[in-house]
């Protein structure tokens, strides 16, 4: 029962993170009548390239799927992590965390109870084309590691044919374990720095230390032992931390590249009117050039208001 | 894409718990060559239980002696004579098995040495095996329950259809590994 509210809040938090995705594309505003559209430049994809410098900067995030899990089942963790971003394409990543867990089973009435510190390295792989986009889809790989004691009782055992009976309880058995991790996630920017994402873990246990008497039932870090391998989950409060970069290093400027609508031809033909009513010696005329001059100038800073707007908020 | 994530979280669920989860000794039956046999003759293993028990013998001339755990007073009106004797409790293991090429048989939890009784339909000598060894507990996975393992630290026995016995496998446990190997008297005819 326990393991089935786990799946109900992983399949909560799937259904809350596509909401925010979904809320985080931007619909192009319309236009106002009357209001022409800005031009846009050509920029070549060279020019992109040269924005995404190598070092993006630190992320730190939280877990908040391991207190919840903890809460409605025997199993959960505390967990944090601090992320490299390097070309907003490689994520190496330390995730240090505490899990714990406390349970009886229902039917052979075996406690068995661990609290003890892991650890995992690793690192993302951003799959998305555009390396300049906040949200982030990604793949990655973790080797974890914990040392930690269990306890376990077992109640009383009787002897079936001789007769006679004994409990048998062992507390603080040393044990080290090591597994691999292979990754799937989703995170979206939220509000400035702040991104919330998911991730699906495949687990695959390599090494534990053998115990004659009982084999670890969970594993900090990993999850029950039942299989050879199991699935894991985090929902993750994500900070990016532009710590040690020049402002100017944050972000590339992301310049969407279209087609220069009629919008010039407009501006060449009103240059043509202005030129041909400046022949005829009106000052209205001279007055309309340079508002022009200003609106090209306007626009231009427009963008690149836009792009340092990007760049601070990144 | 989020059903095939609900798919894959909320598949089957299966464990590790071992299929063959007994814990027996395990018995491997030998000629005196060490040429693995299939005894020819009908077996049947007693163990003795801690504690005794009162057994009633009752004697009449010219009629066959009659041993019962419980009193007859109806032989006793028939003209039995009545004698009574404390022996140490036991119980059949394995009764009657024939053309064995390996036993399992269980041990004790909580005694040091365990006493097995070879009875032959054969031969009207028995064999004694005794089995010292040390038990502890083993959970594999709480959901799979408690097992007691054995480790053997010594092994004796008589020589009335054995020639000797030697420990295979001192880890008792479900891997299902010769314990004991039996070799019996004579060898097996090759041609």
């Amino acid at each position: 029962m326990r393991h089935s509210y786990k799946h109900i809040i992983t399949a909560v938090c799937f259904i809350a993170s596509t909401w925010v995705s979904m809320a985080q594309e931007q619909q192009p505003q319309p236009l106002m009548p009357g209001e022409k559209p800005k031009p846009t430049k050509y920029v070549a994809v060279e020019e992109e390239k040269q924005h995404l410098v190598f070092f993006q900067g630190f992320t730190l995030s939280g877990d908040v799927y391991g207190p919840v899990a903890y809460m409605v089942s025997d199993y959960g963790t505390m967990e944090g992590a601090l992320r490299l971003n390097l070309k907003n394409t490689y994520f190496p990543i330390v995730e240090v965390g505490y899990g714990k867990c406390s349970k009886e089973d229902f039917n052979t009435k075996i406690k068995y109870k661990v609290n003890a510190p892991y650890a995992r390295v690793g690192i993302d792989f951003n799959m998305l084309k555009d390396k300049f986009q906040s949200n982030r889809l990604y793949l990655g790989a973790r080797y974890g590691f914990s040392a930690f004691k269990y306890d376990i009782s077992v109640p009383s055992m009787t002897d079936p044919i001789w007769g006679g009976s004994g409990s048998f309880s062992m507390t603080d058995n040393k044990c080290t374990s090591h597994w691999l991790e292979a990754v799937f996630g989703v995170e979206v920017r939220i509000f400035k720095n702040f991104h919330m994402g998911w991730s699906v873990r495949y687990k695959r246990e390599l090494t534990s230390t053998k115990n004659e008497f009982a084999k670890p039932n969970c594993i900090p870090g990993y999850g029950y032992t039942t299989n050879t391998t199991c699935w894991g989950a985090t929902y993750n409060l994500i900070f990016d931390l532009n710590w040690g970069m020049k402002k100017s290093h944050k972000r590339g400027i992301n310049i969407e590249i279209r087609d220069i609508p009629q919008q010039t031809d407009d501006k060449a033909t009103e240059k043509e009117d202005s030129q041909k009513e400046n022949e005829n010696g009106t000052e209205a005329t001279g007055n309309d050039e340079t508002d022009s001059s200003d609106n090209g100038a306007d626009n231009e800073d427009g963008d690149t208001d836009d792009g340092d707007e990007e760049g601070t908020e990144e | 894409m989020m059903a095939m994530a609900l798919m894959v979280l909320t598949g089957c669920y299966s464990n590790n718990c071992p299929l063959e989860n007994t814990v027996t000794c395990n018995f491997g039956c030998y000629d005196a060559e060490g040429n693995a046999i299939s005894y020819g003759d009908t077996i049947t293993i007693t163990t003795l239980m801690p504690g005794y028990k009162t057994v009633y013998t009752y004697r009449k001339l010219g009629n066959m002696t009659v041993t019962k755990d419980e009193q007859d007073t109806a032989l006793i009106n028939q003209g039995y004579t009545e004698t009574t004797s404390q022996q140490r409790k036991d119980t059949i293991l394995i009764n009657q098995k024939y053309g064995a090429s390996n036993i399992k048989v269980p041990m004790s939890y909580f005694n040091e040495e365990d006493t097995l009784i070879f009875s032959y339909k054969m031969i009207s000598l028995k064999d004694t095996i005794k089995i010292r060894h040390s038990s502890f507990p083993h959970v594999e996975l709480p959901e799979c329950g408690a097992h007691r393992f054995h480790t053997l630290l010594g092994v004796t026995a008589t020589d009335a259809a054995f020639d000797h016995v030697e420990i295979g496998n001192p880890n008792v446990n479900y891997d299902g590994a010769i314990n004991i190997k039996i070799y019996f008297n004579g060898v097996v005819e090759t041609e």
